[in-house]
């Protein structure tokens, strides 16, 4: 019926349906083979644009901020100053070796005798939130002497004086056959590097 | 008189005019190029912004990698400068529970009565701290508590209990930093040990001392 209509028009008519269909195909093939692809390509490239326009604005943001970041860190780390010089370190592994070097100055200036040094176990101190990388840590050592209760009072005068950060965590002074020869007995902290939280 | 006029259509339907101006078989050919003309344009200013927003994303991407250097500079600090800031928080946490005692303790040697003899004087350890909480896998970074009290153990020979009692008014005032007002006497009682013909007392107080608090 379609081929009988066909053959009834008139020829110039069925030229005119010819060349429409003949365009009709063209603009498809250029919607389907051209367009689409370049509009897919478009969005693309602009989703492409707008990340690195995001990385671009954050990145000068970094940098206008570098002076200020820069001073931060200055701050921070006379901040931490002194706190690192008053950090235990061990000497050979040991932290008792380590608290002698420092100590023992301070107890042959007070008078203590037969001064002795042991680790004791350390205190973990509270986490701030977040938590850092590099954790701090109350390393004691317990300090073992004989002498006077004077003398033991003298010894922690100077430690206090001359060692802000180091801290009495315990103390005992026991009498013996005389006042001048008590025993003596410290426990004190320093604070000190302590693990890591993650590597 | 009737005449009947006879009409005869020799045309064939396809070959009947429109009575409208506008042809279609013009009209849709002409659309049909028109719309091939129209997507060709369209596709045109698609390259073109293709083109531009390339180039674009060329230019900042050259941008980034010149500012690269000094930007991973920027972060490194950054991240340092976060660490340091919680690094000094956790000391300060530190700095927050050191105790100062030795002046007080240097005080109590004066305000202890003649008639007393201190036999022992010590500070009990502090609380143990719990880093493998039951039920818990693995161990706690910190412990969940930031604040730790101690006792003050005195323990001595004495006469009489009125020395006692002196020696603890005496602590009453200017040694908040050693012991707070809460006490508990141990014990009170006859000793074996003799002075001046006759037995002494025995006596052990037990103050708290001040917390210590590892916090801000």
């Amino acid at each position: 019926m379609s081929a009988g209509f066909f053959d009834n028009m008139a020829p110039t008519a069925r030229r005119s349906l010819v060349v429409t269909a003949i365009f009709a195909a063209i603009a498809v093939v250029i919607y389907l083979f051209c367009l689409q692809p370049c509009e897919s390509q478009l969005a693309r490239a602009r989703r492409t644009l707008a990340e690195l326009q995001g990385r671009q604005s954050q990145t000068n943001g970094d940098l206008r901020s570098a002076g200020t970041v820069k001073k931060d860190l200055a701050d921070l780390e006379a901040a931490l100053e002194p706190y690192e010089e008053a950090m235990l370190v061990p000497l050979l592994e040991s932290y008792a070796m380590r608290a002698k070097t420092i100590l023992d100055p301070i107890a042959l200036g007070a008078g203590l005798e037969d001064v002795r040094y042991t680790d004791e176990p350390f205190r973990a101190l509270p986490l701030p939130r977040p938590m850092p990388r590099q954790l701090h840590t109350r390393a004691a050592v317990k300090v073992m002497a004989r002498g006077s209760y004077q003398q033991a009072v003298s010894f922690l005068l100077r430690m206090e004086r001359e060692l802000p950060l180091v801290s009495l965590q315990q103390f005992e002074v026991a009498s013996q056959s005389t006042p001048e020869a008590q025993s003596v007995m410290f426990v004190l902290e320093w604070p000190a590097k302590g693990g890591l939280t993650r590597k | 008189m009737n005449s009947s006029s006879l009409h005869l259509n020799l045309l064939r339907p396809s070959e009947r005019l429109s009575s409208s101006p506008v042809r279609m078989r013009v009209m849709l050919p002409v659309g049909a190029i028109l719309s091939c003309i129209g997507l060709l344009v369209w596709w045109g200013v698609l390259l073109t912004q293709l083109v531009m927003t390339k180039a674009q994303s060329a230019g900042i991407e050259e941008e980034l990698s010149a500012k690269s250097k000094e930007h991973s500079e920027v972060i490194r600090q950054r991240d340092l400068a976060r660490e340091l800031k919680l690094q000094l928080e956790q000391l300060e946490f530190y700095r927050a529970g050191v105790r100062s005692v030795a002046e007080p303790l240097a005080r109590l040697a004066e305000v202890v009565p003649l008639r007393v003899q201190l036999k022992q004087l010590s500070f009990t350890p502090p609380p143990r701290q719990v880093l493998q909480p039951p039920g818990m896998k693995a161990p706690l970074f910190g412990p969940t508590e930031n604040v730790e009290t101690q006792k003050l153990v005195m323990a001595g020979l004495t006469t009489k209990e009125t020395p006692v009692v002196s020696l603890m008014e005496s602590l009453e005032g200017g040694f908040e930093r050693l012991v707070t007002h809460e006490r508990k006497i141990n014990s009170f009682r006859q000793d074996n040990a003799e002075a001046e013909g006759r037995k002494l007392l025995s006596f052990e107080v037990e103050y708290t001392m001040p917390e210590r608090r590892f916090a801000k």
